[in-house]
């Protein structure tokens, strides 16, 4: 049997990790072919644990044994009934779709069972087709934890709060105003090359798996007493302004390049907390410009776009990307942002603290 | 000798009528003998041999002609996990790695032989570094931290043991380090607060024989949990030692409830490989709270030391400082750092940084230098012993710590951010720790694992994507190629056919590069051993 097991995966697996189109079908009312073949089962009484067996002879394989899915694989069919009609699974199943084999030949009194235990046993009770239950979203939470755990983990930690490099989901802005799962969603398929995000071209249901997993980490981070990763605001009070203000026009070589009245007017409050003080050392988002010479001796400039040895690009001001190999051109890049970089070396801990009081009086 | 093999394969083939093709009939054997010294047409193991150089004494590849370097074939896994593998070749088929996944691979065509997957739903899939081999088996890691052993002509699983239990915390990305009939393999799990350990198995039962711990159990009052080994070690058969890097302590930030060095985490140790016993240990960061695993790569080198013939062990280390030291006996012979440091008071009597306590992590933050990546991390170094130098993939970084004492005591117990970074390429005399050449290779990013060759060329990556072969002597760029990602592994070099290759990869495509057919002298090269 496992090696049974096994040789399937790996048939499906060779075929395409994502081929399995995400179930997003809302729900309508279930056909009528498909309410009598339920009302038919249900009548009929075939032996109780038909649809279980029938289950566990064909689908468990890649569906797993609860049907909690082998993520990111397979995907669950817990609440299967919450996004399919009866019609819609027995298409699927005689079908296939994607990667999924189709069963023709699951037909009759087998097909009945099969999808009577498949839509009305206990996480898709019929009270839970109203919406969302507990039961509903905690199996969608639990098998988004396993695909956080396997995907997420190590960058945002084992339970969302923060880990190698990734920030504490539990106390994420984005998380916390995202109501409906968009900006999640919007982060998790686009990525945020700037931090080292990754893309994840997760499927919708795995996503929404995911977002009902962090909103689950959420809600524990927020009843929980001690253990929380994370800076607020508050911890970043311990600096003076007055000595901020005096580093800023002196040492620091800040009033340099900006203005509290100027570029920084109300930049504490357009920025708090971390966010600010982040910008404070390196703005990353700042841009260079780049003026390059062709050989013709005609100059080029515009915003630097790329850079490595060999290639040098740029937008122009009608935000055309041009490029050129290095060796054809000569070129100067003018980036002030660097000059963050030089202070690196030169802050102690006490100038960036009240450099970051002085900051967060630009209001 | 001859006739004997020939014979044998004819035997083979009458037992075999079956079978298609000659592959089948090629017996996929690897001995000690050839893991103490390896053949020019392998690369047998995860660092290339034993000593964890990853320098290939090929040399038909030249800084003269390598500008016609050129694609011979590439594999796409057609997954979006990326490839940190170091691939192995052993008898024309390579076999490299991603979480739960093994392939066998052609390498004179690039063509599947075989694909083994094992869906794992448990345990960390951050990557996954590559299988050893013994005789006609293959060793394989697993995120649930299985050790596997499989059939290298198909991948069939001859025995599956437990490694240390995923549900604790545990998980596995190492290529296991075979010496002997052991099968040694460490683990990873920083996530919660567990002592490290490092684990020997039976090559053929797969029967545990020893296990070492880098730390007392959880709860020991005033212990340190943590020391993951998580990187494959070296081994020297003279001394009979294996040398490995330990991971950081845990709680990973907070040190208040773990006071004193931390033994043995952030450390090199040597392991007799027989018993499981060590013979001795140096620690290059004591009493951690910033993540730096002293993990990467302990080079061996048989050389001279400030006049004088010296069995040494290398190591540029996460924390920033470039160590050479006795591997007779641990003791320091060198320790500088190859990059930007704020978090020390010097260096002791012993060769350890002093960790400044007013660079822990704090409620307001701590700009500290490097970041929590480190100044080099998992990427292989290589050391090129013509010119002495040890070539290293730099990543000079500023970030932030964190830690107050609402972030507990367990598992990470704080946090950091990361301010800039770039990648370098430096070349580090071993002699002074002088960084003889730098080569820049991007804002943000880290370049590739690195391996020269005795023609005088280093291999390596920037952090665009960009294949590139440098100067060993001046780090001057001599040929690259655009390969569409970022590069997560380190290269490898074998002869096959008289002709020598270069396995690199980018995302989830494997690249073997070599010259034109035409450019390779007629007669076929002599198997030399390296």
């Amino acid at each position: 049997m496992k090696k049974v097991r096994v040789a399937a995966l790996l048939a499906a697996v060779a075929t395409g990790i994502l081929g399995f189109q995400a179930i997003q079908t809302p729900i309508h009312a279930a056909s009528a072919s498909a309410e009598s073949a339920l009302a038919h089962q249900a009548d009929n009484q075939s032996p109780p644990n038909a649809g279980a067996e029938s289950y566990a002879r064909h689908c468990a394989i890649c569906h797993g044994d609860q049907r909690e899915g082998i993520l990111p694989a397979f995907p669950p069919l817990i609440g299967i009934a919450h996004q399919k009609t009866g019609d819609q699974i027995a298409e699927i199943i005689h079908s296939g779709k994607g990667r999924m084999p189709g069963f023709p030949t699951l037909q009759s009194e087998e097909l009945q069972a099969l999808l009577h235990f498949l839509t009305s046993s206990a996480p898709s009770t019929p009270e839970a087709t109203a919406g969302a239950s507990a039961a509903d979203s905690s199996a969608l939470a639990e098998a988004g934890g396993s695909l956080f755990l396997q995907n997420c983990a190590f960058c945002h930690g084992r339970d969302a709060m923060g880990g190698e490099s990734g920030p504490d989901l539990t106390q994420s802005e984005l998380v916390l105003s995202d109501a409906t799962g968009e900006k999640i969603s919007a982060v998790v398929l686009s990525g945020r090359p700037a931090n080292k995000m990754p893309v994840f071209k997760f499927s919708s249901h795995e996503i929404d798996s995911l977002v009902a997993f962090i909103r689950a980490r959420t809600a524990t981070a927020a009843s929980q007493k001690g253990g929380r990763r994370g800076v607020a605001v508050a911890d970043l009070q311990t600096g003076d302004a007055q000595a901020g203000m005096r580093y800023f026009n002196g040492a620091g070589g800040c009033a340099k390049c900006h203005s509290p009245s100027g570029d920084l007017a109300g930049i504490a409050t357009r920025y708090k907390g971390l966010q600010l003080e982040e910008r404070m050392l390196y703005p990353e988002d700042a841009t260079s410009k780049v003026t390059v010479t062709l050989p013709s001796g005609q100059r080029i400039s515009g915003t630097l776009a790329y850079l490595d040895e060999f290639t040098v690009g740029l937008r122009d001001k009608d935000g055309v990307y041009k490029s050129w190999s290095t060796k054809a051109v000569k070129y100067t890049v003018d980036s002030p942002v660097d000059a963050h970089v030089d202070m690196f070396s030169k802050y102690s801990d006490d100038d960036i603290h009240n450099l970051m009081a002085y900051i967060q009086t630009l209001r | 000798m001859k006739v004997v093999k020939d014979a044998l394969v004819l035997a083979a083939g009458v037992l075999f009528l079956s079978l298609p093709g000659p592959c089948a009939l090629r017996a996929q054997n690897l001995q000690n003998a050839q893991l103490l010294n390896p053949p020019a047409d392998t690369w047998p193991l995860y660092h290339g041999d034993y000593s964890g150089r990853r320098h290939s004494k090929l040399t038909q590849i030249t800084p003269q002609n390598v500008a016609s370097l050129s694609l011979s074939w590439a594999f796409q896994t057609g997954q979006t996990a990326e490839i940190k593998a170091s691939p192995l070749l052993v008898d024309g088929i390579l076999y490299f790695t991603v979480p739960d996944n093994i392939w066998a691979i052609d390498a004179r065509s690039g063509h599947q032989v075989w694909h083994y997957n094992r869906p794992a739903t448990k345990g960390d899939h951050i990557g996954h570094r590559g299988v050893a081999m013994l005789k006609d088996w293959l060793y394989f890691t697993t995120p649930d931290d299985h050790l596997i052993s499989l059939d290298a002509k198909d991948g069939a699983v001859r025995w599956d043991q437990v490694i240390a239990d995923v549900d604790k915390g545990y998980w596995t990305t190492m290529a296991p380090l075979v010496v002997g009939n052991h099968v040694m393999v460490g683990s990873s799990g920083d996530m919660d607060n567990l002592p490290g350990l490092i684990r020997a198995f039976d090559a053929e039962t797969g029967s545990p024989q020893w296990q070492w711990n880098s730390t007392p159990p959880t709860g020991t009052p005033n212990g340190t949990t943590g020391g993951m080994a998580w990187m494959t070690g070296t081994y020297d058969p003279q001394l009979n030692l294996t040398y490995w890097g330990t991971g950081n302590p845990t709680p990973v930030l907070n040190g208040t409830t773990r006071p004193g060095d931390n033994l043995y985490t952030c450390s090199i140790v040597a392991i007799n490989p027989d018993t499981g016993k060590l013979a001795w240990a140096f620690q290059p960061s004591p009493h951690d709270t910033h993540d730096w695993d002293a993990v990467e790569t302990p080079v061996l080198v048989d050389g001279n030391f400030h006049g004088h013939p010296r069995k040494m062990l290398m190591q540029a280390s996460r924390n920033g400082y470039f160590f050479v030291l006795d591997r007779t006996n641990g003791k320091s012979l060198l320790t500088v750092p190859f990059g930007p440091v704020n978090w020390t008071l010097g260096v002791d009597a012993q060769g350890r940084p002093i960790p400044n306590p007013a660079k822990e992590p704090a409620p307001d933050g701590r700009l500290i230098a490097p970041d929590e990546g480190g100044l080099t991390n998992f990427r292989a170094p290589s050391f090129d012993p013509k010119t002495g130098l040890f070539i290293v993939d730099a990543h000079p970084s500023y970030s932030l710590y964190f830690a107050k004492p609402a972030d507990g005591n367990y598992g990470w117990a704080g946090a950091d951010y990361g301010l800039w970074g770039k990648g370098v390429i430096e070349a580090i005399d071993y002699q002074t720790g002088k960084i003889r050449w730098s080569h820049d290779v991007g804002k943000w990013g880290s370049g590739a694992g690195i391996m020269t060759t005795d023609s005088g060329l280093t291999i390596v990556g920037d952090g665009f994507g960009n294949l590139l072969a440098l100067d060993t002597a001046n780090g001057k760029t001599l040929w690259h190629v655009g390969t569409g990602a970022p590069i997560q592994s380190s290269p490898i070099s074998y002869l096959l056919d008289g002709r020598q290759y270069i396995v690199t990869s980018s995302g989830g495509v494997l690249f073997a590069w070599a010259l034109p057919q035409g450019m390779i002298a007629a007669k076929p090269a002599a198997k030399t051993s390296h």
